[in-house]
């Protein structure tokens, strides 16, 4: 999987506790899961069926339907990146969007959410895109690139005109709401 | 043979819990889990749809609201099994009857239950002989105590954890950044709700980047001069108003008591009389907030973060102020009054200001949410629905929590109370909220202002409640009734029975522990003086961390300044190597 270096053993081992104790939450997953296509996910997974519910299905689950980002969230949970998600992916995203994720993995998937283009940085580009999404495409193009300025001035660190991962959690820190926010109930 | 049989179970067992455990063969549970699950899933759902549809910062008030009825449950627990239940033991029976407004003022029948102090008797109850005894006066005291101590303990914790978690320094904020990044909910799962949201939040940038800083606007002297006058003037006001309704709790108190002491007649008129003054005490703490709010509207803040803070300052000052006065007359002049047994009376008092303000509760709820969203809709449109407020109700659940707190020695039973009222609340806000509000326009800064909850409940309302008690130990008790009687104070109580432990070699170390360390002075002396030394040691520390990071911030941005220039160097130079190619080609074929 793209990224897993980044991984810390300490977010290896939540997956891993997550997934053994919580089995309680997995189940309700499980049934979610395959709520949303019963006739294509087998009840069962013992001989780890290769079963993909494509993005329509995802999308049009509750939770995610009228969140403007929900594309982009099952792009960066999905395997090869086209918002088609395994049973894996859906598990993993919930985990992550879940109040026991620790911040760092949060601010790490939050960062792959906002960056629009996947070259690892948020540019102003990504930034004029997510403030679209925000606002609805209410604002004026000028506008709009104001507000991306004021935040690259606000959040860069390095001046390099462009927000980086480091950039994007050491701004995370200072936002404890974040941690409240960046949270799906399932 | 038993060898090789013992191996074969083993083994069938083992398959078997295989299978079992499995945890991704579900074929076992089937039907019954998906049942399971939907009643687990009940109490996930209430909190799940206030949040889905009206955001993180209204779901903070319920989940204080559950936090206090938690805690309120784990004091009637304790209360329950350490005074209440050696009592029934040893029950006097209860001679008068029972009417239906006993619920409403607390007197009558419930004069004879265990619900307030004076039931309580002051001897040693054994009910086998040469059994083991309970001695209830130091049951009395020690629980409370305790259960005050835990207290104190839960809420410290609770602060420290909330305060390390969401503590901001407010020069390192970064709005605007903040806000487009960090703060969309992805809890709100309403269509309608996102909608209003990010109509609320182009509305909030489209502001934002269109209004001028108060500061930097060069505003004449006289203007500030208003402005100013402005502030003074009605921060005047409203500590004017507060002082005048103690006045007025006060004169109402001191006539109550003339009731009291005239005699006790059961009728309606006596008991309708005593409702007044929890009536007009409510009344007060429900319509000057009112004056206040307008008063905020009157005057010009720099923030509007400000704005809620001043007037949330305003409030408590006149909650705090009318529970002071009341405790006054409690403790000063209905404690020193010939009265038969002023703790019951007190603890009467408590309860009907309790059930008074729960009913206020939800007329509240009634007038400010459901008619207003009436009013809003039919007859004056631009008004649209009401907000639920957040502040205003916090402060409710706040005010009532200091009013258990604060007769909880006088009417051990008050926390029943309270759990039903707060039950009956959370149900009514949460229909309330459903049916008659919108979602809250500006964006809360959410995790401070639960911070600031706890604190609040905290440092007022807690800290002001201890040093109610250690007042009220010193008191003298009434002579007929309730645990302590005949005794010179609750206090005595403990150093009598340290005086009888002195008999005892077995407990030479309770009496040491008592003489040295609980009531001598010298140390509690020397542990604030610690405690002060270790604050100041870690303030020194934060102080030099803050100066470590921004000098690591110039070092970042520096290093980032190198990269440029570097980058640019770089690029010159392979610019300056390919051109010297072109000419040099021009001009041998020019020579040739």
């Amino acid at each position: 999987m793209k990224g897993f270096g980044f991984f810390t053993s300490s977010n290896r081992l939540f997956f891993l506790i997550l997934s053994c104790t919580d089995n309680y939450r997995l189940c309700i997953l499980f049934y979610r899961y395959r709520d949303l296509a019963p006739q294509l996910v087998p009840l069962d997974y013992t001989h780890k069926p290769d079963v993909t519910l494509p993005y329509e299905l995802i999308g049009s689950m509750p939770e995610l339907k009228d969140n403007p980002f929900r594309q982009r969230i099952a792009e960066v949970f999905s395997e090869d990146g086209d918002g088609n998600m395994t049973l894996d992916n859906f598990l993993d995203m919930f985990s992550v969007l879940s109040e026991m994720a620790p911040r760092d993995l949060k601010a790490y998937y939050a960062f792959k959410i906002y960056d629009f283009n996947n070259d690892d940085y948020i540019c102003k580009s990504d930034l004029e895109k997510t403030v679209n999404k925000l606002t609805r495409n209410e604002l004026t193009p000028e506008e709009v690139s104001l507000v991306c300025e004021k935040v690259i001035y606000e959040a860069d660190a390095d001046n390099d005109g462009k927000l980086s991962l480091e950039d994007f959690q050491h701004m995370i820190i200072r936002a404890p709401d974040f941690l409240s926010t960046f949270h799906i109930r399932i | 043979m038993f060898f090789f049989l013992t191996f074969f179970i083993w083994t069938c067992m083992k398959h078997y819990f295989q299978q079992l455990l499995c945890p991704l063969s579900f074929r076992r549970f089937g039907n019954s889990l998906s049942e399971y699950f939907h009643l687990l899933q009940l109490r996930y759902n209430t909190l799940k749809v206030i949040g889905a549809e009206f955001g993180t910062s209204v779901l903070s008030y319920f989940i204080f609201l559950k936090w206090l009825l938690t805690f309120n449950i784990f004091s009637l627990l304790i209360n329950f099994s350490f005074i209440t239940i050696p009592q029934f033991l040893a029950a006097e029976p209860n001679n008068l009857s029972f009417t239906g407004l006993e619920l409403l003022t607390g007197a009558g029948y419930f004069q004879q239950t265990v619900l307030y102090y004076g039931f309580y008797t002051n001897a040693t109850i054994s009910k086998i002989k040469n059994g083991p005894s309970y001695n209830m006066q130091l049951a009395y005291i020690f629980t409370v105590g305790l259960y005050f101590v835990i207290c104190f303990l839960i809420l410290l914790f609770s602060i420290a954890k909330s305060f390390w978690r969401n503590f901001i320094n407010p020069q390192a904020y970064s709005v605007n950044a903040s806000k487009l990044l960090c703060t969309w909910d992805f809890n709100i799962t309403n269509e309608k709700a996102v909608k209003l949201k990010q109509k609320n939040l182009s509305m909030q940038i489209k502001e934002d980047l269109t209004e001028v800083n108060w500061e930097v606007l060069s505003v004449s002297a006289k203007e500030r001069v208003v402005c100013i006058s402005i502030n003074f003037a009605s921060w005047v006001a409203s500590l004017g108003t507060a002082l005048a309704a103690c006045a007025g709790v006060y004169f109402l108190s001191t006539n109550n008591l003339k009731l009291f002491v005239k005699g006790h007649r059961n009728d309606l008129e006596s008991q309708a009389a005593m409702l007044v003054l929890p009536v007009v005490t409510s009344l007060l703490n429900a319509f000057i907030p009112f004056f206040y709010s307008w008063l905020g509207r009157l005057e010009r803040f720099k923030t509007p973060g400000q704005h809620i803070y001043v007037t949330i300052t305003r409030n408590i000052i006149l909650k705090i102020s009318i529970l002071g006065i009341l405790c006054y007359y409690w403790l000063g002049i209905v404690a020193a009054s010939e009265s038969q047994c002023w703790e019951t009376l007190v603890g009467q008092d408590i309860y009907r200001l309790i059930v008074v303000d729960f009913i206020f509760c939800l007329l509240g709820s009634f007038f400010g949410e459901f008619l207003r969203r009436i009013i809003g809709t039919t007859v004056y449109v631009s008004l649209g629905l009401p907000e639920f407020d957040i502040g205003r109700n916090v402060l409710d659940l706040i005010y009532a929590q200091t009013l258990t707190w604060v007769g909880i020695l006088f009417s051990p039973l008050l926390p029943v109370i309270q759990i039903i009222a707060f039950s009956i609340v959370f149900y009514v806000k949460k229909v309330s909220l459903m049916m008659n509000c919108q979602p809250p326009r500006k964006v809360w800064r959410t995790a401070q202002m639960t911070t600031s909850f706890i604190f609040l409940l905290f440092f007022p309302s807690f800290v002001g409640v201890l040093a109610l008690f250690s007042h009220t130990f010193r008191l003298k008790p009434s002579e007929e009734c309730g645990p302590f009687r005949g005794l010179s104070s609750m206090y005595a109580a403990v150093s009598e029975w340290i005086e009888i432990l002195e008999n005892y070699t077995a407990s030479k170390w309770v009496v040491w522990i008592y003489h040295n360390l609980i009531t001598s002075e010298l140390f509690f002396f020397i542990l604030s003086t610690l405690v002060l030394i270790v604050t100041y040691i870690y303030w020194q520390i934060i102080e030099g961390r803050k100066t470590m990071t921004k000098l690591l911030y110039k070092q970042i941005s520096n290093e980032g300044k190198d990269k440029m220039f570097l980058l640019e160097q770089l690029r010159s130079l392979q610019r300056a190597k390919q051109t010297p190619s072109a000419p040099g080609g021009q001009g041998q074929a020019g020579q040739s």
